[in-house]
């Protein structure tokens, strides 16, 4: 819930307070960083997308009608930039070059590349709103009705996403796991 | 427990997230102790758990990450100036959007007017063009004006230069007078001359104030004379005209004749005529000499009753002496020309030369000494013309009686009557004029002139008078006295001929000798405007208008005006009270006494108006006809806002089309463009 200093700050960055929209690029461009790379699973393009969020979502700020909404506004700006992106990256033989950079991380950073490459694919494999939800999650350790909010999800919806998420990563990577375990 | 079995991947992350109630969480934990699978997915869960944690933690943001968005935002986008960041902020107003919006429709309604020439309201646009034309013909008569007038300003001015030129300096000749007296008949010959000049002028062109100064200064050099110097050797001609009034023409003829004679003058030529009236008019021109003239004039008085006397006198001074001193050198040119005849000239041609020119001296030399000859005869004696006239104290020697009579007809076929009138012509009754006026509308008149002779005059008046109705008759009789003005009682009386002037008018345009309005007020008022008609047709009137109208109240009038007889007046009255309420009867009856009209045939007009009562509320005003009013010309306002819209649309359509046109062509040149580059460089890159 937003308390009333944060929604002021957010109606001033509507109106076009500089000084407010940077006071709420500090307070969400990780949350939205996490979205970012949620969808996309690569640092640098997640980072040209909250940039490029900002930048767009300063040019169309008076958009908002309600300005308690501002974050949710920005983070599916986000999603959706993050979301075009990679449907432009689609047509490069993405899980090829997925395999044969895992394959190079294995062959130089040993057992600890090689979970970490297969915890990537199946994140990859998961769908694109578990992947955000994760990533939200484990990036800030946002509680369950932030990253709810943050989504645009009903109360309790994330339970059941994350669970599923967790559950398919668990059955992906069981043999890592037994392993570690 | 079977629902948490099931739900084992929910609650395993929540509680791994710490996610879950107290509630929840006893019982998760008690379902992982009944059951070995979900207690092994627990710990898989927890490792699971533990790697997401591990890797994550790589990925994540790094600690500068937010003043690294913040800087990267500052340099995308920096600070706009305060006006353009106003405007567009004030751009993201919904009401200022709308506002712009309607000022842009506007803009384009303007424009269609503009471009269709149209103005805002029909009504100014029809006024334009007028005052335009107006303007324009103003303008026009203006110029034209100004070039006339200018044309006769500078027609003005050439005048006035050309009098200026004409006009010798104004004070030089009496001023010359005054000094000198040996020049004044030059100076007055200039004053002559400048005298005919302008004449000549005031005929043309005649500005008043010249014409007025002119007789000034021409009688100035005149005056002069008399009173300047003896008279002792001045040729001046002197001349007297005197007119009187006598009792007997014959012994003023032979008093004057006396009175010349003690005045050693005689009497030149005497005149005389006998009058209309018997009495003697004559002239007498006496000469006297002019040192006696005044006395001479002084007894003339006696005589009669003076009635005007005038006394001039004219100085020949200088031409007499000029033509003297001419006729002297003509002497001497004589004497030599004979000189050279006699010794000189032995050549023949030479000597007919010389016989010739003698001959026209010699013919100068005459002319002169006529010319001295005669002014001296004029200086010798003053002329003295005296009128005289025999008193008027006779009696008359006859009376004439003049009869002259104006007759007005009102005829009900004015052609006809007309006709008739000329069908009396004879010997004795002459037309003299004949005319007849129709104009546009029907209306006729006729004017006649009659002569009649006397003793027909009356029987032919009276058949007129009964052709017609007669709307004025007058006679005029004058008695013109022949020869004398007195109360001749033996002078004999005779009859002139009678002069009649007729004037026909159709008898419509007779004016009433009654007028009636009144008002009847019915509810049929139609049908009552019937019965009325009918009851005018039967008592002999004749419908001159009518009308009909509604007015916004619903109410009806109906309005006729009727003309009756005078004799079936009271008839007409009686059976209009069955029609209606009659109100407001008003008569005017316009009594000419002594008039010779037939009164029962006299005209009487009667004015109705029939009407209704209206509607309390009128249908122009009720809500429905207002709340149509306001419908209909919402819409069609908004129709013109919308031609006007579609104008300028279509006014500037062509060229958006056009921007865009090129517009799109350029972007895909430039794609193309991009699009061989690039595959340029991926060749490259495949080699």
């Amino acid at each position: 819930m937003i308390d009333a200093p944060e929604h002021a700050v957010y109606r001033a960055a509507i109106q076009g307070d500089r000084d407010a929209f940077e006071m709420v690029i500090r307070s969400v461009s990780r949350n939205l960083f996490a979205i970012a790379y949620g969808v996309l699973q690569n640092r640098e393009e997640a980072e040209d997308v909250v940039q490029d969020t900002f930048v767009k979502a300063w040019k169309s700020r008076w958009r908002v009608r309600d300005s308690a909404k501002l974050p949710a506004w920005l983070s599916t700006i986000a999603r959706h930039r993050a979301r075009d992106l990679a449907r432009k990256r689609r047509p490069e033989p993405l899980p090829e070059n997925f395999e044969s950079s895992e394959v190079v991380e294995f062959e130089s950073a040993g057992q600890k590349a090689d979970l970490d490459g297969e915890v990537r694919s199946a994140l990859a494999q998961l769908p694109e709103l578990h992947r955000v939800a994760l990533t939200l999650r484990y990036f800030e350790d946002l509680d369950y009705g932030t990253i709810e909010q943050i989504l645009g999800l009903t109360n309790g919806a994330l339970r059941g996403i994350l669970g599923r998420a967790l559950g398919l990563m668990r059955k992906r990577l069981k043999p890592a796991l037994a392993s570690i375990g | 427990m079977a629902t948490t079995h099931e739900q084992i991947d929910e609650l395993l992350a929540a509680d791994l997230h710490d996610e879950l109630t107290a509630t929840e969480r006893d019982e998760f934990h008690a379902h992982l102790v009944e059951c070995a699978e979900c207690r092994q997915a627990f710990q898989e869960g927890k490792n699971m758990n533990r790697i997401l944690n591990e890797t994550m933690a790589d990925k994540k943001a790094d600690p500068a990450f937010e003043q690294r968005m913040v800087s990267r935002f500052r340099d995308r986008v920096p600070k706009r100036s305060g006006l353009i960041s106003l405007i567009t902020d004030l751009m993201r107003v919904r009401a200022v959007q709308l506002t712009a919006v309607a000022a842009i429709l506007l803009a384009l309604a303007q424009m269609g007017k503009i471009i269709t020439g149209e103005s805002a309201t029909p009504k100014e646009g029809r006024e334009n063009p007028m005052i335009m034309s107006e303007f324009d013909s103003n303008r026009n008569k203006a110029g034209g004006d100004q070039v006339s007038s200018s044309l006769a300003k500078t027609d003005g001015r050439t005048k006035a230069a050309d009098a200026v030129e004409e006009e010798p300096p104004p004070p030089a000749p009496p001023l010359d007078a005054v000094t000198s007296t040996a020049p004044k008949p030059q100076t007055e010959r200039a004053a002559g001359l400048t005298k005919t000049k302008k004449a000549e002028f005031k005929d043309e062109k005649a500005p008043t104030s010249v014409a007025e100064s002119q007789p000034e200064f021409a009688e100035s050099p005149q005056a002069t004379p008399a009173s300047v110097g003896p008279t002792a050797n001045r040729k001046l001609i002197r001349n007297a005209t005197a007119e009187l009034e006598v009792v007997s023409f014959d012994e003023s003829i032979q008093k004057i004749t006396a009175f010349a004679s003690e005045e050693k003058g005689y009497v030149a030529t005497t005149s005389s005529e006998k009058q209309e009236n018997g009495k003697l008019r004559g002239e007498i021109v006496v000469k006297v000499l002019p040192d006696n003239l005044d006395r001479f004039l002084g007894k003339l008085r006696g005589i009669g009753e003076l009635k005007n006397q005038a006394l001039t006198t004219e100085d020949v001074t200088k031409a007499y002496f000029d033509t003297e001193s001419r006729l002297k050198n003509a002497r001497l040119m004589e004497q030599r020309l004979i000189e050279i005849l006699k010794t000189k000239s032995k050549d023949v041609a030479d000597l007919l030369e010389v016989e010739k020119e003698l001959g026209r001296v010699r013919e100068q030399i005459e002319t002169m000494q006529g010319e001295l000859k005669f002014m001296d005869s004029q200086v010798a004696f003053a002329t003295v013309t005296i009128t005289l006239a025999e008193k008027n104290m006779n009696l008359p020697a006859a009376f004439l009686l003049k009869e002259k009579a104006q007759l007005s007809l009102y005829a009900t076929e004015v052609e006809k009557t007309y006709n008739e009138i000329k069908a009396l012509a004879s010997p004795k009754v002459q037309i003299t004029t004949a005319q007849i006026d129709r104009d546009n509308t029907g209306r006729v008149s006729a004017r006649l002139s009659l002569l009649l002779a006397p003793e027909e005059s009356e029987a032919v008046i009276a058949k007129v008078k009964g052709m017609a109705r007669v709307e004025n008759f007058q006679v005029q009789t004058e008695r013109v006295s022949q020869g004398g003005d007195g109360l001749g009682e033996n002078a004999k009386t005779e009859r002139d001929k009678v002069e009649l002037n007729i004037t026909l008018s159709r008898d419509e345009q007779e004016t009433a000798l009654q007028q009636t309005s009144l008002q009847i007020r019915t509810p049929e008022v139609n049908d009552k405007t019937k019965q009325l008609r009918a009851i005018a047709e039967q008592q002999g009137g004749r419908i001159r208008s009518s009308s009909f109208s509604r007015d916004t109240n619903g109410r009806e009038y109906s309005t006729v005006s009727l003309r009756v007889p005078m004799k079936n007046y009271n008839a007409l009255m009686q059976s209009l009270n069955g029609l209606g309420k009659v109100e407001n009867v008003s008569v005017r009856r316009d009594d000419r006494p002594n008039s010779q009209i037939d009164e029962s045939n006299a005209p009487a007009d009667v004015s109705i108006q029939v009407y209704s009562q209206g509607n309390i509320v009128s249908e122009e005003t009720g809500l429905w006809a207002t709340l149509r009013r306001t419908i209909g010309q919402g819409a069609s306002a908004l129709m013109w806002s919308v031609r006007m819209i579609g104008v300028a649309v279509a006014f500037l359509a062509p060229w958006a089309l056009i921007v865009g046109v090129v517009g799109w062509v350029a972007r895909r040149v430039s794609r193309a463009r991009a699009a061989r580059k690039q595959s340029a460089e991926e060749e490259a890159g495949r080699r």
